[in-house]
């Protein structure tokens, strides 16, 4: 993936959340990232990105 | 904590009006060209039309180059227009060039972007100065052409009728008001363009609710000459901030609004001043300081349909407005000058047809989709649209750090110069090439050696663009083919602006023209030549077409896309 490529792919990530809304945007996500998961078909690396993706963000504080 | 303001360190001359011969309140003379704006494309074109022996006059409102912060940095498209208008060595002396800049998330710096920038090139990637140092370079090259541009300072355009064969214009003035007439008239007088206004033209496209404080600040530092961004710093956490350094120790800071801050309340010295300490304090820079200026910004993305409506040719912010994250603002407008002023002045010159003026729609409307489209791509980042721009935008600059390859969405996407490829002036050609430019693109710079009778020196390829087209013949030992030199006689009786211009692989023993030696042996494959080849360049230095081959078929090649020009 060239990097204007992967430019047009993120805008239309940005562009298909903001027509959905916010409130839809979590489920609209989450639909994405099982769709990559099975396309990437490969529970190694799959674990690995679910890491990758945790890595640095904090659990909310509960109050 | 220093709240006093200091002025820029520039001072501007002051010129007063000047009231032309009238006759019943209209002046005698009629002009061919009357060009409304003294900003930086106003100058250009004025200056443009100069190089090819066209005069004009240039109406600007004020008494003085601009004050204030505007456009701050130059390409090295604009540095090669503005050398060919004579004006270059102002902007290389006082501006202070760069390659590159960095971009922190937080603490972090998540990307070092730089621009192009190798051993051929004789001009940096950019320039970083101030407008008013931009329009000073260029009038001080205006004034020294006064015999064919004609300022009118303290002029203001107050109402304009185009009738198809020119145009009227009623200017104001504090010494009286009066009548002018023109053949042509260039609207380069901004964002707010009275000339739009008066013909009742709407700009179309899209704005963006996001807003920045623009300030500029005194402050002595040695910090090196780069784009800097701040996402989310630890001074304004939220914001983001973009510096950059120009000369005479002023830095000018960008900083980001949130959504629910009153823009009033924003700008006021009290609400500026706090957050710009606080910012170089995180930078580091302990130096005393002082504002100068503080100002709005919001990013439109907006352009006409058309850029020539009549005898009424529209320029820079006046047809167009491109965000600022990109430096393409005043870059697109020196652009559309360099466009503009050849085809202007063939037309005026009777060596071309009004249409060619369409082909300056043509092709600077279509450069100005392509930069909006990158100019929307780099505001979609800076001043996030949507929740999920703001949403995705936190997700790559968390990301960048430790996975490399999403940091190219964070890059700022500096202007370039756009190639029309889709032009209808490119010449068609059946010939086949490795590499070089395609016709509608410019001619990429590489060093060569320039040769002429008795002379040898050090040289570039954009030093051979002149006002005029350009045959680059490309041979073993620049050798000119019988063919071409008659084609150079057969425009010559029609006093059309042409040269060929030999380029060669080995030092021509004793040459009898101007042109170049190819001594590093880069000069041929970045254009794909070969001995035979012919690369014709407009005069703005974008390539018309290009052929390999026999001389007679390629003089005919070159006389028919030099007519198909002329008549486009």
């Amino acid at each position: 993936m060239t990097d204007s490529e992967l430019d047009v792919v993120y805008t239309r990530l940005c562009k298909t959340m903001t027509e959905l809304g916010e409130p839809n945007t979590p489920l609209f996500l989450a639909r994405f990232a099982l769709l990559a998961i099975e396309r990437i078909g490969n529970a190694q690396t799959a674990l690995g990105l679910i890491d990758a993706a945790h890595e640095d963000l904090a659990a909310p504080d509960s109050h | 904590m220093s709240v006093e303001f200091k002025p820029y360190p520039f001072e501007a001359k002051r010129y007063a009006a000047r009231i032309p011969e009238l006759d019943n309140g209209r002046e005698t003379q009629r002009h061919a060209v009357t060009i409304a704006g003294g900003g930086p494309v106003g100058f250009a074109i004025a200056l443009g039309l100069a190089r090819h022996g066209v005069r004009s006059v240039l109406i600007e409102a004020d008494d003085s180059v601009c004050y204030g912060s505007r456009a701050i940095c130059i390409s090295r498209r604009s540095l090669e227009i503005i050398e060919r208008l004579g004006a270059l060595d102002g902007f290389l002396a006082k501006g202070l060039p760069w390659t590159g800049g960095r971009s922190y998330y937080r603490a972090d710096e998540v990307l070092h972007f730089t621009m192009p920038q190798d051993e051929n090139q004789k001009l940096p990637p950019m320039v970083n100065l101030a407008q008013y140092h931009i329009e000073q370079f260029l009038l001080d090259a205006a004034q020294a052409h006064a015999d064919l541009i004609d300022i009118r300072w303290c002029t203001k355009v107050t109402a304009v009728q185009e009738d198809g064969r020119g145009a009227t214009l009623n200017l104001s003035t504090p010494q009286g008001d009066y009548e002018a007439q023109t053949d042509w008239l260039v609207a380069a007088d901004g964002g707010r363009s009275t000339i739009r206004e008066a013909l009742g033209l709407k700009l179309a496209g899209t704005s963006y609710e996001g807003r920045y404080v623009i300030v500029d600040i005194l402050l002595d530092s040695a910090r090196p000459t780069e784009r800097l961004a701040y996402f989310d710093p630890a001074s304004n956490p939220g914001s983001t901030v973009l510096v950059h350094k120009q000369p005479d120790n002023v830095w000018r800071i960008d900083y980001q609004l949130r959504d629910d801050e009153d823009a009033e309340l924003a700008i006021k010295p009290e609400n500026v001043i706090p957050r710009v300490q606080s910012l170089l304090d995180m930078m580091g820079e302990t130096a005393p300081w002082s504002p100068i200026w503080i100002t709005i910004y919001k990013a439109n993305a907006l352009t006409l349909e058309r850029y020539n409506h009549g005898r009424v040719l529209f320029a820079g912010d006046a047809a167009h407005l491109v965000p600022i994250f990109g430096v393409r603002g005043a870059n697109s407008g020196i652009d559309d000058a360099d466009n503009l002023a050849w085809k202007l002045a063939f037309v005026v010159k009777g060596l071309a047809t009004d249409t060619l003026l369409d082909t300056y729609s043509d092709e600077r409307v279509y450069a100005a989709h392509e930069n909006l489209s990158y100019g929307t791509k780099s505001t979609e980042f800076m001043a996030p649209p949507s929740f999920a721009f703001d949403l995705m935008r936190s997700a790559v600059l968390s990301l960048a750090l430790r996975h490399p390859g999403l940091r190219s969405l964070i890059n700022p996407r500096q202007t370039s110069a756009i190639a029309y490829s889709a032009s209808p002036l490119n010449a068609t050609s059946p010939d086949a090439f490795a590499d070089g430019p395609t016709p509608g693109a410019v001619l990429p710079e590489c060093p060569l050696t320039l040769v002429g009778p008795g002379t040898s020196r050090a040289g570039h390829l954009t030093d051979l663009v002149e006002p005029r087209f350009t045959a680059f013949w490309f041979s073993e030992i620049g050798e000119l083919p019988p063919a071409l030199t008659a084609l150079e006689a057969t425009l010559a009786s029609r006093a059309v602006p042409f040269a060929v211009v030999p380029l060669a692989s080995n030092r021509p023993a004793d040459p009898t023209r101007p042109g170049g030696w190819d001594h590093t042996g880069r000069l041929f494959p970045m254009y794909g030549a070969t001995p035979r080849t012919l690369y014709l360049a407009r005069p703005d230095g974008h390539v018309l077409g290009r052929w390999h081959g026999d001389a007679d078929a390629l003089a005919a090649s070159v006389l028919a896309a030099i007519d198909h020009t002329l008549r486009a």
